[in-house]
């Protein structure tokens, strides 16, 4: 079954460009000063569009909005999920699997339907359009990385050193601040960071429940795309994503078939 | 302080019990409380009262409401053309990213290590993104237009705005799932498995059939289950690259309730999506036990 070098490349090809291509153009808009039909490359080149975005209010109050929103969005679910998944991977209670489970069975829920039925209620506690209640829908977000992948990781420290500082005399809590959670880290940095992503680009909840009052970064995307400046939406889109995709990078030994066939059971 | 026991369940046999077990499922319980709770409040909570109040009309216990949804011809084709894209897209996705995983089980060297890495590319890319990103691209003289204008192509037609926008947009934010299950699925079977299906006269696809297939059914299935209901609960892709009518249903229930203010039938539109999940989910979750009932 071995295929031709020619086969190889023909995959690659369509691939690259079907997969980089798109971004690419994003990436070409955001720089071009002018692109001009029917030229493969922007006429003129330049960060106009940069400088002119920076200082308006308009822009910059959604991606202030954005960044407070997931900030506290993302540390709030850390709080509550860390302790948690060390719970789930540590400790003996009744109902742990159900649990557990219920909240990887609650990534079948079809999420804007939910977001349907928590907007209705939203509206009759007067949380609709709330800065807090947008942010305690996207905890939800957070909800999946920040309860799984440290469980996992927690699960995958072996308890034998545990046991040794144990036994030297070691203090509960000094042997979770000196082993347990040095080995922890890298796993709970990674959880923080894509839930961090995945709520910045959240759109589903902020639409129903913030609409129209709280304006996050992804809703100004969606308007500043339907406009006929083609630049500013680019613009964001490459300021914003960019240091996201830094960053994710940093998580992808996370993002192995193991661990995300792990976090959806399969 | 309390001190619970760090033992994974006490199997290491001749070691004192640091604490009790009652001590250690107090803690325990006390730990995983507040996500649960944000679980149950934002999940079970909201969609009970929901389904509860779908078949509340003026004080009365009735279904009018789905009555009317299922009479409703504009509200059918949403929901029929919900389920078609979701079921086109889904299968395309596997069946590409089957292919994909094939390739990678069969090849080694820098040009599969550089499809694979292409392939994971969508995992850092949000939904937003990718669905500008694709107007962009694919839209009226978008790149991928001038590319093939450069080629002598000039027939393009772009699918911005029809069917086949989110078709594209929905497959290519589902390959990494599929390619990294299957491939991981594929190197399971060994050389020698599939060279001695060879040597007993199995051609390609009695081999891909009866020695590939069945190493990866399950997993097939799962992510199947996965992003099919990604699909149809989606928003943004449908909203930024989707025909106008019929709408998906994600579109849908946004423009019911936000610009038509309409709650009720917004929350009929919803129930009917979940249902339809929930079969599909069922599914999904019953697939998953047994896939992890040997772990416990």
């Amino acid at each position: 079954m071995k295929r031709t070098p020619v086969g190889g490349l023909l995959i690659l090809g369509t691939m690259a460009l079907a997969m980089i291509g798109p971004i690419l153009t994003v990436i070409l808009w955001a720089f071009a000063v002018k692109w001009r039909y029917p030229h493969i490359l922007p006429t003129e080149w330049g960060m106009k569009f940069w400088f002119g975005m920076l200082g308006r209010e308009t822009i910059i109050t959604p991606v202030l909005t954005s960044l407070a929103l997931t900030s506290i969005a993302t540390s709030a679910a850390a709080l509550i999920c860390w302790p948690a998944a060390y719970a789930f991977a540590r400790l003996k209670f009744p109902g742990r699997q159900l649990m557990l489970f219920s909240f990887i069975a609650a990534q079948a829920v079809p999420k804007f339907a939910l977001f349907v039925s928590i907007a209705v209620i939203f509206l009759r506690l007067g949380l609709v359009g709330s800065f807090w209640g947008v942010a305690l829908v996207q905890m939800l977000s957070a909800v999946l990385y920040m309860i799984w992948i440290p469980t996992a990781a927690f699960r995958g420290i072996p308890p034998a050193l545990e046991e040794a500082a144990f036994d030297l005399g070691a203090s509960r809590l000094r042997v979770f601040l000196q082993i347990t959670l040095p080995q922890a880290l890298p796993a709970l940095a990674a959880s923080y960071v894509l839930a961090f992503v995945s709520i910045l680009f959240e759109v589903d909840g902020a639409l129903l429940i913030g609409a129209p009052t709280v304006t996050t970064m992804p809703l100004l995307l969606m308007s500043l795309s339907a406009q006929v400046i083609v630049q500013e939406a680019a613009v964001l889109c490459v300021l914003i994503w960019v240091p996201c995709f830094i960053l994710l990078l940093l998580t992808r030994r996370f993002m192995t078939a193991k661990g995300i066939a792990q976090g959806f059971g399969a | 302080m309390i001190r619970f026991a760090t033992k994974s369940g006490g199997h290491t046999p001749g070691q004192q019990q640091r604490t009790g077990p009652g001590q250690e499922a107090l803690a325990g319980l006390a730990l995983v409380a507040l996500p649960v709770a944000l679980l149950l409040t934002l999940t079970l909570w909201p969609t009970v009262t929901m389904v509860v109040s779908t078949f509340l009309v003026d004080g009365q216990v009735n279904a009018s409401r789905y009555v009317y949804f299922f009479s409703d011809a504009y509200s059918l084709a949403n929901l029929r053309y919900t389920m078609e894209q979701g079921l086109v897209s889904a299968l395309s996705a596997l069946a590409i990213s089957f292919g994909i995983a094939l390739y990678l089980r069969f090849s080694a060297g820098r040009i599969a290590t550089m499809i694979h890495a292409l392939s994971l590319f969508p995992l850092f890319v949000p939904s937003i993104i990718i669905s500008y990103a694709l107007v962009r691209f694919l839209g009226p003289n978008g790149l991928f237009q001038l590319l093939l204008e450069q080629v002598g192509f000039t027939h393009y037609r772009t699918p911005y705005l029809t069917p086949v926008g989110p078709f594209l947009a929905f497959v290519w934010e589902a390959l990494p799932l599929p390619v990294l299950v299957l491939s991981a699925g594929l190197t399971q079977v060994s050389d020698h498995a599939v060279e001695a299906a060879r040597d007993l006269g199995a051609g390609p696809f009695r081999i891909l059939w009866e020695v590939l297939l069945p190493q990866v059914r399950r997993s097939l299935l799962i992510a199947f289950a996965l992003i099919f209901l990604g699909i149809i609960g989606a928003y943004t892709v449908p909203y930024m690259l989707g025909p106008a009518a019929p709408e998906m249903m994600g579109v849908f229930m946004q423009r019911t309730l936000g610009n038509l203010h309409d709650a009720d039938a917004a929350q009929v539109q919803a129930v009917v999506l979940m249902v339809i999940s929930s079969v599909v989910g069922g599914f999904y979750i019953a697939t998953m036990l047994k896939s992890q009932g040997g772990e416990r």
